[in-house]
C-alpha cells in the first residue's frame, strides 16, 4: 500500500489517457436510441395504471384503434402469459411474477397496461386518453414496516404479509457481546427512496423482419447479452436471432441492467406489426415506472467496551422493495446487501441480522450504484458519531480504534465477505489529514461562539467489487454466474480489436479495455479499437456493466487474452527471426531482441506473415491471431473514506457542502483520470441524496414526485470542487491487482454529508434518522 | 427560421417543440430531451443568441429567428472548438447526453463574461444537470477556456 499517483514508466497503464468517442459526443454526434430513425419505424406510448393497487377488470381499445395513426393497442390479451422472474432464484425468496403488460391486476402507479403504436408519438399519446380501462381500487401497502392498510390484500396471494423474504443469521457471539457491553448505542435509520435518473431514460427500437424471422433491438441498456437472452425466452423466438445493439447510453448506474417490462412489449408489438416500433420513455415514466432504489428502515444496535471497543452489531433490516421483485432477486438488492456489509471496515465478529424484504404498492427496486450498502454505510455511520459523541470520544479516533489493520488483511468478515487488501486506517488518517481535522476543530469552536455552525463528517467505507463466482457466492447469488471472456484479435496491418462484454455507458470503458490490450500486447493506444455494443460480435456477457466488475472482469480478460495473443506473436517472430522467442519483447509496435535490440520486426509484419507467409502457416498451429480469455477473479474490496464539511444555517436549515473529500484505493489504476470522474460523478448522486432526492407517494400509493422540480437532481452550484487523494493496495486476486471502485461515492457520500450536518448540529442535541436533509428536515432536527 | 446558419421553411403542428422540430424534421439529433419540461438543460440551444429551453418552447412561435444548436457550434472539418476541447482534456463528460446543453451554455456565458470565476461558472451552469460527472471536469474545463490556458499534454490526446 503506497500514496500513488504515477504509473510505472513506459506503462499505458496508469495513464490518464484522453478518451476516443469524447470528439463525437461534444459535438453532438453521439447517436443515442431516441435518434435511431429506420424506414416504417413506429412510435410507442403505454397507457399506465393511475391506481397503486387494483383489479384490472376490463380493456376496451376500440376507440383507440381508430384514433388518427394509431396502427394497434396491444395488452396483455394479445401476449403469451410470460414472466420476466428469471429461471434462476435465491433460495427462500418467494418468486413474484413480473407481468410485460397487467393482466389482471396493476400493483404501482405507472405499471405498463396497454401499449400504442402509432405514426409518431404525439398521435401515441393522444390515442393513450381513448384507452378505456376499468379498475376496482384495492387498499394499496405504502409502508414495508407499517400497519397494513384496511381492508388488505396482498400483492402476492400466497403471501398474506406481503414479505417475499426472510433471514436471520448470527456469527460469532453477539448475545455474549450485548451481555458483556459497557454501553449500547441504538437507532434507527429511514434510507429514503430515491433513483438513478440518468439524463437518458429507458428506451429501445425492436426491428422484427417477419421473412427471416430476425429481430433486431437497440436498446439503452447495460446488459446486451441478458436482454438478448430474456427477448428468447419471452417472445420464443430463437436466440440466435436475435440481436441486440447498444447505441450511446446516457447513464444507467444499475437502472439499465434490468429488462424492462416495456422493451418485451415493444419487441412483441414489432413482431406483430413486422415493423420497427420506438419507445422512448419521458422523464415522468422514468421517475414513476423505472427501477426504484434505496428505501430500506435499518435498526442498530451496537455494543462498545469500555475502552471503546465495538463488540458487537445487532441490526433489523426491513427493504420496502416496491411492487415485485425485478427479475427475479431484486427484492434483495438493498436489504439483504446492507446485512452484509453491514460491518464495514471495522473489527465486528460478533453480529447478528435479521432481513427482511417486503413488497409495497410502488415501482420495484432494483440495483442503483452502491445498491443497499448506501443505506448500511449511513446507519452504521451515523451511529458511530452518535457512540462518539455518547463516550466523549474523538470520532476519527474512535474509528480508527476498531479499524481492521491494512496488516491483518486478507481477512474475512462476519457474514463472510473477503476483504484481500486495503488501506482503511490509512485512508481514514490521509481524509482527515487533507480535511484540516486539527485546525478544523479549532474553526468550528470559534464560529459556534459567532452563532455558525459548522459540522465535519467521516464515512469509511469498503465496497466489494468486481465480483468473480468467489465474490457473488460471498455476497449470497450462488446462482448467477459472474465472469466474462474477451476476445483480442489482429488484422493483417497489426491493429487490434478487443471484444469483451463489460458495455461502456458513460465510463470510457472503451479507453480503458485499449489501454489493457496496448499494455499487455506492447502496441499502440492508438492501434486499438474496442467493440462492446453488439451481441453479434462480442463474447456472451450476462452480467454486463454492473457491480464495479468492468475493469476487473472484463478487464482482466482483456488482459489475459492480450497476453496469449502477445505469446503468439513472439513465437511467430522467433520463427521470422530464427530466434529462441523468450529473448524476444514487443514495446511500442516493435518487437525486438532483448541482446540485441538492432534485430527487430514490426508487429505489423508479423501480423503480415501470420496471415500470409506459408512457411509460418504451416509451422504455426493456430495462426490466426485471435485469442480468447474467460477470467474469473477472486474476491475484491476496494476502499477508501469520504469526509464532508458543512456549514448549516440554524434559523433556514440551509446547509452548504463547504468541502468534498474522496480518498480512494482501488489498487492498480488503469486510467486515474476515469477513476477521480467515477467518484466525483458518485459524490454527486451522495450529495442528491443526502440533500435533494426523495421520491414521495402519498398515503394512498400516489407518487408525489413526478417532474425534476418535485425530485430535484444536484447541480454545479449545490456541488463544492471535489479533493480526491488516491492509495494503491493492490489486489492479489485479479489480474494485475486492479479493483472496481465505481460505486464509491454513492457508498459513501451520503453517511459523509450526513455525519457533517450532525456534527454542526450538535450543540442542539440533533440527530439524523433519515435523508434527505431538506431545510424543514433540519428546522425540525434543532426544534426537537 | 434559419438553424446554423441556414434558411428554414416547414409547416409543423401547433404544438410541435423547437426541440421536436430540430430533431425529428431537420435530423439535428444532437440536442437531447432529459426531462421535456425546461429543468435539465440538455435540450439547450441558442435563439437570436441566447440559450433556450427548446423543449418548451413551440416551433411556431420561432418565425423569423436565427437557431444555433452544438451542430452549430462545432466545426465542420471535425475537429474541436476551445470549450469541446477543453471538455475532452479534462475529462468533463462521461455519458454525453447532457454535454451539447452544457457546450452551447457555456459558449454563451463566456460570450457574457470572459473571466468567470469559479462561483460564477458554477451558478451559470446550475440550470444545467450532469448525472454523470459531478461537474468537476466541467467546471475545471470552462476555467480552462477562460483562462486562455489548452492543457499542456501531460495526457496523450
Amino acid at each position: 500500500m503506497r500514496e500513488t499517483h504515477e504509473a510505472a514508466s513506459g506503462s499505458v497503464i496508469g495513464k490518464p489517457l484522453h478518451r476516443a468517442e469524447d470528439a463525437r459526443l461534444l459535438t453532438g454526434r453521439g447517436r443515442f436510441v431516441a435518434d435511431l430513425r429506420l424506414p416504417r419505424m413506429m412510435h410507442a406510448a403505454f397507457v399506465r395504471s393511475p391506481h397503486a393497487h387494483a383489479r384490472v377488470r376490463a380493456i376496451d381499445a376500440t376507440r383507440a384503434v381508430l384514433a388518427p395513426g394509431v396502427a394497434a393497442v396491444i395488452t396483455a390479451a394479445d401476449l403469451p402469459d410470460v414472466s420476466l422472474a428469471h429461471v434462476n432464484q435465491v433460495p427462500g425468496l418467494v418468486k413474484t411474477p413480473q407481468p410485460v403488460l397487467a393482466r389482471d391486476l396493476v400493483r404501482f402507479v405507472g405499471q405498463a397496461v396497454a401499449v400504442v403504436v402509432a405514426e409518431d408519438r404525439y398521435l401515441a399519446e393522444d390515442a393513450l386518453e381513448l384507452v378505456d380501462v376499468s379498475y376496482e381500487e384495492l387498499p394499496a401497502v405504502v409502508s414495508a414496516d407499517a400497519a397494513k392498510p384496511e381492508g388488505h390484500v396482498p400483492l402476492l396471494p400466497e403471501v398474506p404479509d406481503d414479505v417475499v423474504y426472510r433471514d436471520h443469521r448470527a456469527f460469532g457471539d453477539p448475545a455474549g457481546a450485548f451481555a458483556s457491553a459497557a454501553r449500547v448505542f441504538t437507532s434507527t435509520y429511514r434510507a429514503s427512496r430515491f433513483v438513478a435518473a440518468p439524463l437518458e431514460g429507458r428506451g429501445c427500437v425492436a426491428s422484427f423482419e417477419p421473412a427471416s424471422r430476425t429481430l433486431l433491438f437497440w436498446s439503452s441498456t447495460q446488459s446486451p447479452h441478458l436482454l438478448r437472452r430474456r427477448l428468447a425466452l419471452t417472445t420464443g423466438l430463437p436466440e440466435h436471432r436475435i440481436r441486440v445493439m447498444m447505441p450511446d447510453v446516457g447513464g444507467g448506474f444499475g437502472q439499465k441492467i434490468a429488462i424492462s417490462p416495456e422493451e418485451v412489449a415493444v419487441a412483441f408489438a414489432s413482431v406483430q406489426l413486422g415493423i420497427p416500433v420506438k419507445w422512448v420513455e419521458d422523464r415522468r415514466e422514468n421517475l414513476m415506472a423505472a427501477p426504484h432504489a434505496k428505501e430500506q428502515i435499518i435498526r442498530l444496535e451496537l455494543a462498545v467496551g469500555s475502552d471503546g471497543t465495538f463488540l458487537g452489531l445487532r441490526a433489523r433490516i426491513v427493504g420496502d422493495i416496491g411492487a415485485y421483485s425485478y427479475n427475479s432477486a431484486s427484492a434483495l438488492i438493498e436489504p439483504f446487501m446492507a446485512a452484509k456489509l453491514l460491518p464495514g471496515v471495522y473489527r465486528i465478529d460478533n453480529y447478528e441480522y435479521d432481513v427482511q424484504a417486503v413488497l409495497t404498492n410502488k415501482s420495484p427496486t432494483a440495483p442503483y450504484r452502491g445498491v443497499g450498502w448506501t443505506a448500511a454505510q449511513a446507519a452504521r455511520e451515523i451511529l458511530i458519531d452518535e457512540a462518539a459523541r455518547g463516550l466523549g470520544a474523538d470520532p476519527v479516533e474512535l474509528r480508527a480504534q476498531n479499524m481492521i489493520r491494512s496488516d491483518e488483511l486478507p481477512r474475512m468478515s462476519a457474514p463472510g465477505l473477503l476483504y484481500d487488501s486495503g488501506s482503511y486506517l490509512e485512508s481514514l488518517r490521509l481524509a482527515a489529514q487533507t480535511a484540516g481535522y486539527e485546525e478544523f476543530l479549532v474553526e468550528q469552536e470559534r464560529a459556534r461562539a459567532e452563532g455558525r455552525y459548522l459540522g465535519i463528517g467521516f464515512s469509511p467505507y469498503v465496497e466489494p467489487a468486481g465480483w468473480g463466482t468467489e465474490g457473488m457466492n460471498q455476497i449470497g447469488l450462488h446462482s448467477f454466474p459472474s465472469n466474462d471472456s474477451a476476445r483480442v484479435s489482429m488484422d493483417a496491418s497489426g491493429k487490434v480489436t478487443v471484444s469483451v462484454g463489460t458495455v461502456a455507458i458513460g465510463q470510457g470503458h472503451d479507453t480503458v479495455m485499449a489501454q489493457i490490450a496496448a499494455d499487455a500486447l506492447g502496441v499502440e493506444f492508438e492501434d486499438v479499437t474496442v467493440l462492446f455494443a453488439d451481441t453479434s460480435s462480442v463474447p456472451v456477457s450476462l452480467a454486463g456493466t454492473r457491480a464495479s466488475r468492468s475493469t476487473v472482469v472484463g478487464g482482466g480478460a482483456v488482459g489475459l487474452a492480450a497476453e496469449d495473443l502477445r505469446g503468439k506473436l513472439l513465437r511467430i517472430a522467433g520463427l521470422m527471426l530464427e530466434t529462441d522467442p523468450r529473448g524476444l519483447d514487443i514495446a511500442g509496435g516493435l518487437v525486438q531482441a532483448r541482446e540485441t535490440p538492432s534485430i527487430s520486426l514490426s508487429v505489423r509484419e508479423v501480423a503480415e506473415a501470420a496471415f500470409f507467409d506459408i512457411g509460418v502457416r504451416a509451422a504455426e498451429p493456430e495462426p490466426n491471431l485471435t485469442c480468447t480469455r474467460l477470467h474469473d477473479p477472486g474476491a475484491t474490496c476496494s476502499n477508501g473514506c469520504i469526509a464532508a464539511i458543512v456549514e448549516v444555517d440554524a434559523e433556514t436549515g440551509a446547509i452548504t457542502v463547504r468541502r468534498l473529500i474522496g480518498v480512494e484505493d482501488c489498487g492498480t489504476v488503469v486510467n486515474p483520470m476515469l477513476v477521480d470522474g467515477q467518484l466525483a460523478g458518485g459524490l454527486a448522486q451522495g450529495l442528491g441524496g443526502a440533500l435533494l432526492e426523495r421520491i414521495v407517494y402519498d398515503e394512498r400509493g400516489q407518487i408525489v414526485t413526478t417532474t425534476l422540480m418535485e425530485y430535484l437532481l444536484p447541480t454545479a452550484a449545490d456541488m463544492p470542487n471535489v479533493e480526491i487523494k488516491h492509495l494503491s493496495s493492490p489486489s492479489p486476486n485479479t489480474w494485475r491487482g486492479i479493483k472496481g471502485m465505481a460505486e464509491a461515492g454513492l457508498v459513501g457520500g451520503p453517511a459523509a454529508i450526513a455525519n457533517a450536518v450532525a456534527d454542526a448540529l450538535a450543540p442542539f442535541g440533533a440527530r439524523v434518522g433519515s435523508l434527505p436533509l431538506t431545510a424543514e428536515a433540519v428546522v425540525r432536527m434543532i426544534g426537537a | 427560421m434559419s438553424v446554423n446558419g441556414r434558411a428554414v421553411t416547414l409547416t409543423v403542428p401547433a404544438r410541435m417543440t423547437l426541440a421536436d422540430l430540430l430533431r425529428d424534421k431537420l435530423e439535428l439529433t444532437g440536442t437531447h430531451l432529459g426531462c421535456e419540461h425546461g429543468v435539465c438543460g440538455a435540450c439547450t440551444v441558442l435563439v437570436d443568441g441566447r440559450s433556450t429551453r427548446s423543449c418548451i418552447v413551440y416551433a411556431g412561435q420561432l418565425d423569423g429567428a436565427e437557431v444555433t444548436t452544438i451542430e452549430g457550434l462545432s466545426p465542420p472539418d471535425g475537429t474541436l472548438n476551445p470549450i469541446q476541447q477543453a471538455f475532452r482534456e479534462r475529462h468533463g463528460l462521461q455519458c454525453g447526453f447532457c454535454t451539447p446543453g452544457l457546450v452551447v451554455t457555456i459558449h454563451e456565458l463566456l460570450g457574457d463574461n470572459p473571466s468567470p470565476t469559479e462561483a460564477a461558472v458554477r451558478e451559470a451552469l446550475s440550470g444545467n444537470v450532469c448525472r454523470c460527472t459531478g461537474y468537476q471536469g466541467i467546471v475545471a474545463a470552462v476555467l480552462d477556456v477562460a483562462r486562455g490556458a489548452s492543457r499542456a499534454a501531460t495526457a496523450k490526446s
